[in-house]
């Protein structure tokens, strides 16, 4: 099927590789930053991984000019706030993101405030609403999976209305992303199984929803074989700095193909199931996806199929009839979640979380129903056609 | 701009601009003869507020929920509306409005924006949706629609009259 309109963008620049933190001091003094700030949560810290990317400043002759460690999983108005004071109190010209989703996150919303001036986050809400560039900003993730760090989109908690705010604005876009396998080798097996199957979760969707384009297929396609040959490996052997690269990159190459070709159902669930019963969004990306492919496979089952080959190579791709490699992609997806839930206990079904009651499938349903993401997906589903799809994921 | 480009832009605003009048009468009609697009309809807030129009300055459509949770045509600016869904050109309005284009495919795309909470737009799109499967022909909503859904034959055109009835009032009522 050939794409006959579509947009591709992304101006982030990647850095990435074994000593890719060594290159960061000179990137950011190519555009004038000179007192970073560092932006991170307790648990990276606590972990050890500014250590190297401090050392990596120092010898390049910029320090940290404040370090600001208290964002939560789930980041609020007032943590962005206290952020950006301790940006504005320590002078500090650029910002250096260490951490998963909810600190790349924040440091987008921060340096809204930062950049832009004022406390007032609410004003700039919604789409397309920040009027220039914003100051530097530099991701390091140290989770292979939310592809944040190359995306154009925030979401910031608002608990006192009980409502989360996005943005999305091009100039949220960070100006680097640096991917260094250091930063993910002490990730514990049970994350890394999840952030791989939410970055599988990324690529599979491009690939399959209606907004897919030859672009993010080339990094959709290129993403998923990186984490079907490396993320078992990863697992069994956490200190192979290749695999880990390996696995860094396919997350952001599936963050490029997503941001530029949308989700769909996977994510329509996913994120009803995390609104209502609190699972991360790794896991409920990895319950779903084998059954929202199953579901779409009446409409696209050739693309589906075409999975095939990126997931399981050229000779099982060769070998399997073009009428059978759907099923046959679908399977492999199933058979690499039994192998994740025998080594971490990643549970496969909405049953084996423990934290899902069935009662709460129809309202997850309901949910699902009006996620942004369930327009991109090929296959129409109303209600009961989610509720069923639910019933099959409970297990 | 030669002559010829500027008629056929000229004819096309003229034609969106007609079918935005159509499908906004269309959906307030719907909204009370169609007990699904009730259903979405009643799930907005009363006074909630949407609008639907061209980059850079129209033709446009404005909606509003009333207390009894159907929708009316509303003045409603695009600064002060909940929802504004905005093609980013004339032609892509087209395409949508001659049914070449499905609203989602439209929005795969990337032929419009919306500005607002995007359960919203995708609940407006159900309704557009279902409205689309009423009173268009099979063929026709088969083009525009991801999936057209099984509607008996007598349930369509009793409703799709009764929806052509109500626009055709709307007309002379307001």
């Amino acid at each position: 099927m050939s794409k006959s309109y579509y947009e591709f963008f992304c101006p982030v620049k990647i850095i990435a590789g074994h000593s890719a933190l060594e290159h960061v001091p000179f990137e950011l003094s190519t555009l004038g930053a000179k007192r970073p700030m560092i932006l991170t949560d307790a648990g990276v810290r606590k972990a050890g991984l500014l250590a190297p990317v401090e050392a990596a400043l120092q010898v390049g002759g910029i320090g940290a000019a404040a370090i600001f460690d208290d964002v939560p999983p789930d980041s609020s108005l007032a943590t962005v706030r206290a952020a950006a004071t301790t940006y504005r109190d320590n002078d500090c010209d650029a910002i250096l993101a260490i951490g998963g989703g909810s600190v790349i996150d924040t440091s987008k919303a921060v340096n809204i405030l930062v950049s832009l001036g004022g406390d007032d986050l609410m004003a700039y809400a919604g789409a397309h609403n920040l009027p220039r560039p914003l100051k530097p900003l530099f991701v390091i993730p140290t989770t292979s999976g939310t592809g944040s760090e190359v995306t154009l989109a925030a979401v910031i908690s608002d608990p006192e209305r009980s409502v989360k705010l996005p943005f999305a604005s091009y100039y949220l876009m960070p100006n680097a992303t640096v991917l260094d396998p250091r930063m993910t080798l002490t990730l514990p097996a049970h994350i890394t199984a999840m952030t791989g199957m939410d970055a599988m979760t990324h690529a599979v969707e491009a690939f399959t929803c209606l907004a897919a384009n030859p672009i993010s297929d080339a990094y959709a396609t290129a993403a998923i074989q990186k984490i079907a040959n490396n993320l078992l490996v990863a697992i069994d052997e956490p200190r192979n700095a290749d695999a880990r690269l390996e696995l860094a990159q396919a997350s952001t190459m599936a963050g490029i193909a997503f941001s530029n070709a949308m989700v769909g159902l996977v994510h329509a669930l996913g994120h009803a199931t995390g609104g209502v019963c609190h699972l991360p969004h790794g896991l409920c990306m990895s319950l779903y996806l084998p059954y929202a492919l199953e579901y779409n496979k009446s409409v696209n089952g050739a693309r589906i199929g075409e999975l095939l080959l990126p997931l399981a190579g050229a000779q099982v791709y060769a070998s399997t009839p073009p009428a059978q490699r759907a099923d046959v992609a679908i399977d492999f997806i199933r058979r690499l979640r039994d192998h994740l839930h025998a080594k971490t206990q990643l549970p496969r079904t909405l049953q084996e979380t423990g934290k899902v009651r069935r009662d709460q499938l129809d309202e997850i349903a309901d949910r699902a129903l009006n996620d942004g993401s369930i327009i991109y997906n090929p296959k129409e589903a109303d209600l009961g056609q989610l509720r069923a799809i639910l019933d099959k994921a409970w297990g | 701009m030669t002559a010829h480009s500027l008629s056929l832009a000229a004819a096309q605003r003229a034609y969106v601009a007609l079918m935005m009048t159509v499908i906004s009468r269309g959906l307030c009609a719907a909204s009370i003869n169609d007990d699904d697009v009730g259903r979405e309809v009643a799930r907005f807030r009363p006074g909630y507020t949407l609008v639907m129009t061209v980059f850079p300055d129209g033709p446009r459509f404005g909606l509003e929920v009333t207390p009894d949770g159907h929708f009316a045509r509303s003045a409603v600016t695009d600064e002060a509306a909940d929802l504004v869904i905005r093609f980013k050109h004339l032609a892509h309005a087209f395409l949508v409005f001659t049914f070449q284009e499905g609203t989602a495919r439209a929005f795969a795309n990337d032929r419009m924006v919306a500005d607002g909470d995007l359960s919203d737009a995708i609940r407006l799109v159900r309704c557009l949706n279902r409205m689309e499967a009423l009173i268009l022909p099979g063929p026709v909503a088969r083009r525009a629609l991801k999936q057209y859904p099984p509607l008996p034959l007598g349930q369509k055109l009793r409703t799709a009259s009764g929806i052509y009835g109500r626009v055709a009032a709307s007309f002379f009522t307001r």
